[in-house]
């Protein structure tokens, strides 16, 4: 069976007065039906531009997205129309936004926003509608959906301003979620709410779920498989198991290893990532992780390094990995 | 055990609430910190957490005298602070200072880093000319900035950079105690930890106490050597690190804890999660007797009626919750 969603080569550039900004440029992956995949990385890397490209919500004339294909059903959505996609947008594949309070609209209810969907897409008339979202805030863990159908986004609070978003996202049914770091601006026992809801909604459906997280976590407890994305490009990619346990490029390890752990012995002291992410606009020759690695070989300020299957099924695009040396699993 | 430098006692913190437009009605009172007692000692970080509204920031700020305290004692060198007047308070000010969590937002858009980093030099007249500017070399030096940066705007640095400038500037006066209010919330996962580490060296450098605000449990155990746990308002439970994350005691740290997400899918395979039910009440109105109970998996009869006492239960493991003994008043 082919996969739901097939991203291929897409590059997504922002054209700014600096500078054209590669913010995505060339990722390709794949997510099955009922997979939940994750894509990793720090501010900047591309990962939230990488998920509006699937929706087309890239912000024009600025953002662009240059070439590539994303087959969704085996329909390429870069080639639909507006109208065409915006029977997409909500129907079969939606989005969770980071934060609540700014992707709401502040002067309609809960109700009226979780209905407007409804109606567009399954014809519902308003009073379906408002029921259908009564229904969805009580499956989401909202108290009294009956009368919080009628609130207006700030009389929430920010966990069931998320779960309200949740129930938008669910609304129609749609084959694919996205959920751009879905849990950041909330506390951790909410969290830890709000990614079980998420994850039963997906399981009963059979949906997919693009994760998109800079926690590596909640990575490893709701993902199982992962694209780590460095500078506009996916670095690595595999099982949650093989990326966890045998990082094959640096940029992983290093991530890896910058964070303390519950479950280990205390260390004494952390293994930052020297440096910071290079400039989007001038990116340098080469490997663009190339200034922080500490592996670095002769190549790397050569060569792109592009992809490659390093052990079956796990993915690296790095130098060094591909000739076989990976010094960096022992220390992690 | 080391010198005590801060000394909290029975602190309280509450904000009226009020309606009507002109005369102005007190209805009730936001109680953001309700009786916390504790003390800190030279050259320890005491690690504060707990979730978002339940007091962690209001009592680092009560500590500072930036809020005046409703009630209760913060004694440092021998003198309450609370009783102090603002213009003593300016000497004393040099001792105690605060990194704030948004490098962004904290830090004035129009001074360079010459400026920011100068700037509480200046207002304690401790050095000008040649001087002045060789001392804040030297603080850009030892936080991991190029001195040549001095004359160069915050949006000209990156996240991780402006917040080395808010430790500069904490720095400069020699405190013996920083609040470290959130000081790596807002910054990328590589970079949290080169600010930990800088934090850690400066630490043993110069001695200094610090009050590590978070939300991050284990960015918390890394850093603290005693831990307080809150909770709306109230402390739950304090520890020395190893103890408490080996032995949590209260409900709600064992919960937290386990809510925390470990980096590793093996583990997480086989891990059981505390999910906690609702959230957070106001801290308006809050519950009766245990302030956690109506969220605790744990609570019986007594919880909503009794006020669980914070009380020692074993080896300097402090905690409130009536499961133990020692905490029924």
């Amino acid at each position: 069976m082919t996969p739901l969603l097939q991203v291929r080569n897409i590059k997504t550039y922002f054209h700014t007065q600096d500078g054209v900004v590669k913010a995505v440029d060339g990722v390709s992956y794949d997510v099955e039906r009922g997979e939940t995949i994750a894509l990793v990385g720090e501010s900047g890397c591309g990962k939230t531009v990488s998920a509006l490209s699937i929706l087309r919500l890239v912000a024009e004339p600025a953002g662009k997205i240059m070439s590539g294909e994303i087959l969704f059903d085996k329909v390429d959505l870069l080639k639909l129309s507006d109208e065409e996609m915006r029977k997409m947008r909500g129907a079969k594949i939606s989005i969770i936004f980071q934060e609540p309070l700014t992707s709401l609209n502040p002067v309609l209810t809960i109700g009226r926003q979780i209905s407007e969907g409804l109606e567009f897409h399954k014809n519902m008339s308003v009073p379906e509608g408002m029921q259908e979202a009564t229904r969805l805030l009580k499956l989401v863990g909202i108290p009294h959906p009956e009368r919080r159908v009628y609130d207006y986004p700030h009389q929430f609070s920010g966990g069931m301003r998320q779960r309200a978003m949740i129930a938008i996202a669910i609304a129609c049914q749609p084959q694919l979620i996205i959920a751009d770091e879905p849990t950041t601006v909330v506390d951790v026992t909410i969290q830890a709410q709000l990614l079980e809801l998420i994850k039963n909604i997906t399981k009963e459906h059979n949906t997919s779920l693009i994760l998109i997280t800079h926690n590596l976590g909640i990575v490893a407890r709701y993902a199982k498989r992962v694209f780590v994305m460095y500078a506009g490009n996916i670095v690595e990619y595999g099982s949650a198991m093989d990326v966890y346990h045998s990082p094959c490029h640096p940029y992983t390890a290093g991530l890896l290893a910058s964070v303390p752990r519950l479950d280990e012995p205390r260390k004494t002291r952390l293994q930052p990532i020297e440096g910071q992410p290079p400039d989007l606009i001038a990116p340098p020759m080469g490997c663009s992780f190339q200034d922080r690695c500490g592996y670095c070989i002769g190549e790397c300020q050569k060569e792109t390094p592009h992809l490659s299957e390093v052990t079956p099924n796990h993915y690296a695009a790095c130098c060094v990995s591909q000739k076989g040396s990976r010094q960096w699993q022992k220390s992690s | 055990m080391a010198e005590i430098v801060i000394e909290v006692n029975n602190l309280a913190k509450y904000f009226p609430v009020t309606r009507g437009i002109f005369r102005r009605k007190k209805i009730a009172d936001v109680k953001a910190v309700d009786g916390v007692s504790f003390t800190i000692h030279k050259g320890e970080t005491l690690g504060l957490v707990g979730e978002s509204g339940c007091g962690k920031t209001t009592l680092g700020k009560c500590i500072l005298q930036l809020y005046r305290p409703t009630s209760g004692e913060v004694i440092f060198e021998g003198k309450d602070l609370c009783e102090m007047s603002d213009k003593e308070l300016v000497p004393v000010r040099q001792k105690l200072q605060v990194i704030f969590q948004d490098p962004y937002d904290s830090l004035d858009p129009r001074f360079t880093a010459l400026d920011i980093i100068g700037e509480p030099l200046q207002i304690h007249k401790i050095s000008k000319g040649k001087e002045y500017n060789d001392r804040v070399a030297e603080l850009m030096n030892l936080v991991g900035l190029a001195p040549y940066m001095a004359e160069r705007y915050p949006h000209e640095f990156s996240g991780g950079q402006r917040q080395r400038l808010g430790i500069a500037r904490a720095l400069a006066l020699q405190p013996e105690f920083i609040m470290c209010d959130e000081p790596i919330s807002a910054l990328d996962v590589s970079i949290q930890a080169q600010i930990i580490n800088l934090l850690d060296d400066l630490q043993q450098k110069f001695g200094v106490a610090y009050l590590f605000i978070s939300h991050d449990l284990s960015v918390v155990r890394h850093i603290s050597d005693r831990v307080i746990v809150m909770y709306l308002g109230k402390v739950m439970e304090i520890s020395n690190r190893d103890e408490l994350y080996k032995n949590p005691l209260h409900p709600y740290t064992q919960a937290l804890l386990s809510a925390v997400p470990i980096p590793d899918p093996a583990v997480e395979m086989n891990r059981e999660v505390i999910v906690l039910q609702g959230e957070v009440p106001s801290p308006m109105n809050p519950p009766t007797g245990c302030v956690f109970h109506p969220r605790c998996y744990r609570a019986f009869k007594d919880c909503p009626k009794i006020i669980p006492l914070l009380a020692d239960a074993g080896g300097g493991h402090q905690v409130a919750c009536l499961l133990y003994k020692t905490s029924w008043p």
